[in-house]
């Protein structure tokens, strides 16, 4: 919690945390003022603790530990087939882990209900790496959804409220086109517009920018930071696109090998001197991280008998 | 040996921890309150498996009433019965063909693509969204199409039966010169309306859950890939064909083994 904050909201942070309330008294006028200001950020909205999740025999994490901070970008980085997607899939509830527990505001998610998980996640937005947008309804409709499973609007309202948020990633003229008709770049804006449609505080993006034109990423780039800082929401982006993420994130998570390798701002994860984290930041072909898979030895299988 | 028997006690547990899945799903599926969002869901289903699978029903239930009639006449003729093809013709349609054809056929046009429908949302991630979106895709996508499924195949089989029984005129009467009111009249004496039009319709109910509650499984538990679906997709048929002949057995037994 130290890489996100002052050295005063620290020690509120910190007493917060371990009482779960603290007395404004106990505070100078500045932190009150700054705690007034800023009321949603600093603060831990999802915990991960001493995670574990195996696949089979295959552990995708092992003890991984990580915080994501309340109005902040959180990016979490690391090769691909770490499990990138998996956390975020554990952090909604969609998988259980085999240890450990993801807090979110307090709540252990894998402990809920089915219908306070369903409760919980109307707090959280997704955007997945597919789009996945119903195919067999319209742009429109595929933003009105989620309105239209939660809340009771009258037409004309969810109209605007459906345009507004088309209009808000640029595709309000787009509102009568099928998935089909879009490009890539186009169904993840949707998708996008539809993962704000019922405000969350959290929007989860996953691999955001794979098979991104360069206009599209820097558009999806501008509008993930433009979203989270207009709408205060606490993002979490999962990625190895190292440049665009590290553009806007606050607060960097580097996974390898089934736990944390490498966490602070992204000044700190450049500046890291672990030799993992600089082949992944310059895109070594082979270093610690092998360039082969593990086999046996080269020579022998050459020789040897299939 | 010991391979096979292993091997074979997999396949077992597999079969029943996958029965376990499916009683899941189903029991997730429809245990809540029906909602009017429900109800419309349904109206919109029931027109993709029900009305879009009518026609495939319509055009095999008259070409099967009319073989019946060939069939049943060049038989009937030769004792001087003829005038009982009426009754031969309805009480096989009410009885089993109807039931049991209807559901091979709605097993093939309507449940096929009911998996292929939801693999491919699964596929897709779409159901995940769903869930995301903090909306139950049991609730929202399965139970509504399992009702469709519910309440299209009785009437479809039904329909069927009415085809059929033109059909089976249209050859009998218009065509090989059976007597008009001889094949109306001993038909409507020889239907009982319980034993015959009931156990037709109890029929066709328990085969419309058995081949929706299939075609809805192997969708939702498909392997997330074009194989995957593909697998899917044929194991619905096969399974829901077998299932649907099994049961008719079974209920056929029940209802007029004595």
């Amino acid at each position: 919690m130290a890489d996100y904050l002052g050295e005063k909201v620290l020690a509120f942070s910190v007493f917060s945390a371990e009482k779960g309330s603290f007395a404004l008294s106990d505070l100078t006028r500045k932190n009150k003022l700054w705690l007034w200001f800023c009321p949603r950020n600093g603060v831990t909205l999802i915990e991960v603790q001493q995670l574990s999740f195996h696949r089979g025999e295959k552990a995708i994490f092992s003890d991984l530990n990580l915080s994501i901070p309340k109005g902040k970008i959180t990016a979490i980085m690391g090769p691909s087939g770490i499990g990138k997607t998996t956390l975020l899939k554990l952090i909604g509830g969609q998988l259980q882990p085999s240890a450990g527990q993801i807090l979110f505001d307090g709540q252990d998610v894998h402990q809920l209900s089915r219908a306070n998980l369903y409760k919980l996640r109307k707090r959280l937005g997704m955007l997945f790496q597919s789009g996945a947008l119903f195919s067999d309804l319209n742009v429109f409709e595929n933003v009105a959804f989620p309105l239209r499973e939660h809340c009771q609007l009258p037409e004309s309202v969810l109209r605007n409220l459906v345009l507004m948020k088309l209009h808000a990633v640029g595709l309000r003229g787009a509102a009568e086109l099928m998935p089909n008709d879009l490009s890539g770049g186009m169904a993840r804006r949707v998708a996008l517009a539809r993962a704000i449609a019922l405000e969350p505080e959290v929007v989860l993006y996953d691999e955001p920018f794979v098979g991104q034109d360069p206009i599209s990423m820097g558009v999806l780039v501008k509008l993930i930071a433009t979203l989270g800082k207009s709408l205060n929401l606490t993002s979490v982006i999962v990625s190895h696109d190292v440049d665009e993420v590290m553009s806007i994130a606050d607060h960097v998570f580097l996974i390898d090998q089934h736990r944390v390798l490498a966490s602070g701002t992204v000044q700190q994860i450049r500046d890291s001197e672990d030799p993992r984290v600089q082949q992944f930041l310059q895109g070594l072909a082979d270093g610690p991280v092998a360039f082969h898979y593990p086999a046996e030895d080269y020579l022998s299988a050459l020789g040897g008998e299939q | 040996m010991i391979q096979a028997i292993s091997q074979l006690g997999a396949s077992c547990l597999a079969n029943i921890a996958a029965l376990g899945r499916a009683s899941m799903m189903l029991a997730q599926a429809l245990w809540f309150i029906p909602t009017r969002k429900l109800l419309r869901d349904i109206v919109r289903q029931l027109y993709v498996v029900g009305v879009l699978s009518l026609p495939i029903i319509l055009v095999s239930g008259l070409f099967i009433g009319m073989v019946i009639a060939f069939q049943g006449y060049s038989i009937l003729v030769d004792f001087g019965a003829e005038t009982s093809l009426g009754p031969m013709v309805a009480l096989s349609l009410l009885r089993e063909l109807g039931p049991v054809v209807t559901a091979l056929l709605f097993a093939g046009r309507a449940g096929s693509a009911l998996t292929a429908e939801i693999g491919l949302m699964k596929t897709t991630e779409q159901l995940s969204s769903m869930e995301m979106m903090a909306v139950d895709p049991l609730r929202r996508v399965i139970a509504p199409r399992f009702w469709a499924g519910v309440i299209a195949m009785p009437l479809l089989a039904s329909m069927f039966n009415l085809v059929g029984i033109w059909g089976g005129f249209l050859v009998g009467v218009e065509w090989l010169g059976v007597d008009d009111g001889s094949f109306w009249s001993i038909m409507g004496a020889s239907i009982e309306f319980g034993q015959d039009i009931g156990n037709g319709l109890i029929k066709s109910v328990v085969f419309a859950l058995a081949v929706t509650w299939v075609a809805l499984f192997n969708g939702y538990d498909a392997r997330p890939s074009a194989r995957g679906i593909s697998q899917a997709t044929t194991r619905s048929v096969v399974y829901a064909s077998l299932l649907v002949l099994g049961l008719d057995f079974i209920l056929t037994a029940l209802m007029f083994g004595s």
